[in-house]
């Protein structure tokens, strides 16, 4: 009993964080943001540690319906400490009402809380329920902006898109167990592989996958994204662009490794839908002007580099889809840190608002020289060594002509990452701008990003093992 | 025709009627019944798979709770943005909410 507590603690706590938090939603009296932050804070950063803790852990809970391995225990940490660093990045939250921060903090952690299970979950029912629990959390979280125009508009689409997508999902995996006669992945994993050809297994798969493209933005999933990262406050597109998207690659992974690999139409689905993201994605960013629209059509294009990951079905291919999600989430939130520190009463910022960035504040270019530099995938960044791992993986298995395809993607993306720089850089300051205060935390923060992107790109040997041995335990039979 | 391929010709048919409702309607209450189409779609799907083929009776039934469960949760959550987007805009029609360009 103690035993089954002990591996489901990360779970747990982030469970009574979010009933702390609930307390001070009902608490009484002014509100306190200070208060809130620092509790948010320093919960998230005990869970955080808490989940590195339980890394080794494994095990089975719940009749076999919550499996804990390597893969899962990895991504559950990358989780705990992708809503740290996102809380961290909150202590100037202007973009929401003081007397909503305490909801803020709240539904992160319900949001986050979902993620984990959905790693974990090895069931059809579990996994539907995690999945529900996380982007439940982060519909309400989209309209919560303060004096913005199109928050309840962005909130409006992205539930429908959303509801419509999990709907897909449902229909789909109503269709495996009607040939797979099981909710289990672990039966559905023997029985499904020699079933693959017939249409309602193709049908089935097809139709779960389009659940969890709606949630990494795949293309024809993807038009939520600009429109919520525009129309949502800045941290809460930090945690969708960030922490969700990370939860989205894992399951990804999980339920593609349930084909066995031997389905050409899945792989063809999978094929044209990575072509046509890459492609979508980075033409249509080049013409943006927002940061965050800009980011929204990179994270599609992003989905595409992911699928040819996954589409190699292969040890290597699913540990470099593992190292590149902890690349993009360390990426990503060193542009947000600065989107945010850029903002200074919670508005939007346009690419032209970074002119002059290194005179005004030189840590922040620096940080987001690195961070736009790894998403375009230049060295010595984490996001080089990512891609480099994601397209060997791709060659191995013959998709050779994707992979020029996918390089030709990159050049054509960095041309808008290079925008980016040469404002920050290459621009004068506007009339007027004044330098940018960096509080000492934001200061120290900002350090920790740039070593762990550098170290990313230049040491990815340690981790990379890692990242083998959990994707041999999503491809070893449950 | 079995019976059956009935039950997933009714489930498919509600299926679509529901997709094409939420691409096609521009009230909001009625995009958010539509996707309550698509989901009792699922269930029925699940409930004959269950009746005819599975060996355990009980799998499809507890999933259609839990579905049952999530969209009360799901409908919840649509109505109380939709009245964010009725406070915003005094109207639910779906036209009026689009400014942002997709």
């Amino acid at each position: 009993m103690l035993n089954q507590v002990i591996l489901f603690l990360p779970e747990l706590f982030f469970l009574f964080m979010a009933l702390v938090l609930f307390g001070l939603t009902v608490a009484s009296g002014e509100p306190k943001p200070r208060r809130d932050y620092h509790t948010a804070l320093v919960l998230s950063a005990i869970g955080a540690v808490i989940t590195l803790g339980s890394i080794g852990a494994e095990g089975h809970l719940f009749f076999k319906a919550y499996r804990l391995d390597l893969f899962s225990q990895l991504f559950k940490c990358f989780l705990g400490f992708g809503l740290f660093l996102v809380i961290c990045i909150s202590s100037k939250l202007d973009g929401i009402a003081e007397r909503h921060h305490p909801e803020f903090y709240l539904f992160l952690t319900t949001s986050t809380l979902g993620m984990m299970l959905l790693v974990s979950a090895v069931e059809l029912i579990t996994l539907f329920v995690a999945l529900e629990l996380s982007s439940y959390s982060l519909y309400i979280l989209v309209p919560m902006r303060k004096g913005s125009d199109h928050d309840s508009e962005a909130g409006i689409k992205f539930f429908f898109i959303g509801a419509m997508a999990s709907a897909t999902m449902l229909f789909g995996m109503s269709y495996i167990y009607g040939v797979c006669h099981t909710t289990y992945l672990a039966e559905i994993m023997t029985t499904l592989p020699q079933l693959i050809h017939t249409p309602g297994a193709v049908v089935g798969m097809v139709l779960t996958l389009c659940g969890l493209f709606f949630k990494l933005a795949v293309f024809p999933f993807h038009n939520w994204a600009p429109d919520v990262y525009e129309g949502g406050a800045n941290q809460v597109v930090a945690f969708v662009a960030t922490v969700s998207k990370m939860a989205g690659m894992a399951i990804l992974i999980r339920l593609v490794a349930l084909t066995g690999g031997d389905s050409t139409y899945l792989m063809n689905v999978l094929i044209i839908l990575a072509i046509v993201g890459m492609t979508l994605g980075n033409l249509v960013a080049i013409k943006q002007k927002d940061f965050k629209r800009l980011l929204a059509y990179s994270s599609i294009a992003h989905a595409g580099y992911v699928l040819l990951g996954i589409l190699s079905m292969s040890e290597i291919g699913y540990a470099s889809v593992i190292y590149y999600a902890l690349a993009y989430l360390i990426l990503n939130v060193a542009c947000f840190m600065v989107l945010v520190t850029m903002s200074e009463k919670g508005q939007n910022v346009k690419i032209d608002d970074f002119s002059g960035l290194y005179k005004r504040a030189p840590l922040l270019a620096v940080t987001l020289l690195l961070g736009v530099f790894g998403l375009a995938g230049l060295p010595p960044t984490g996001g080089f060594t990512g891609k480099f791992l994601i397209f060997i993986a791709a060659i191995e298995k013959g998709y050779l002509w994707l992979v020029i395809f996918a390089m030709v993607n990159v050049t054509i993306s960095l041309y808008y990452y290079i925008g980016v720089v040469k404002a920050a850089y290459l621009n004068p300051p506007a009339e007027g701008s004044e330098p940018i205060r960096i509080s000492i935390p934001l200061r120290l923060l900002n350090y920790a990003l740039i070593i762990v992107i550098l170290w990313l790109g230049l040491y990815p040997s340690t981790l990379f093992d890692q990242a083998k041995i959990a994707a041999e335990a999503v491809l070893a039979v449950l | 025709m079995n019976e059956l391929q009935v039950y997933l010709f009714v489930a498919l048919i509600l299926f679509c009627l529901g997709l094409t409702g939420v691409l096609q309607r521009r009230s909001l209450i009625a995009m958010l019944i539509s996707v309550e189409l698509m989901l009792n779609a699922a269930s029925l799907n699940f409930m004959a798979f269950n009746r005819f083929l599975t060996p355990e009776p009980a799998v499809g039934q507890i999933v259609t709770l839990f579905i049952i469960g999530t969209a009360a949760a799901e409908a919840a959550i649509g109505l109380s943005i939709i009245l964010a987007v009725f406070r915003r805009y005094q109207s639910i029609d779906i036209e009026r909410a689009r400014e942002l360009k997709g």
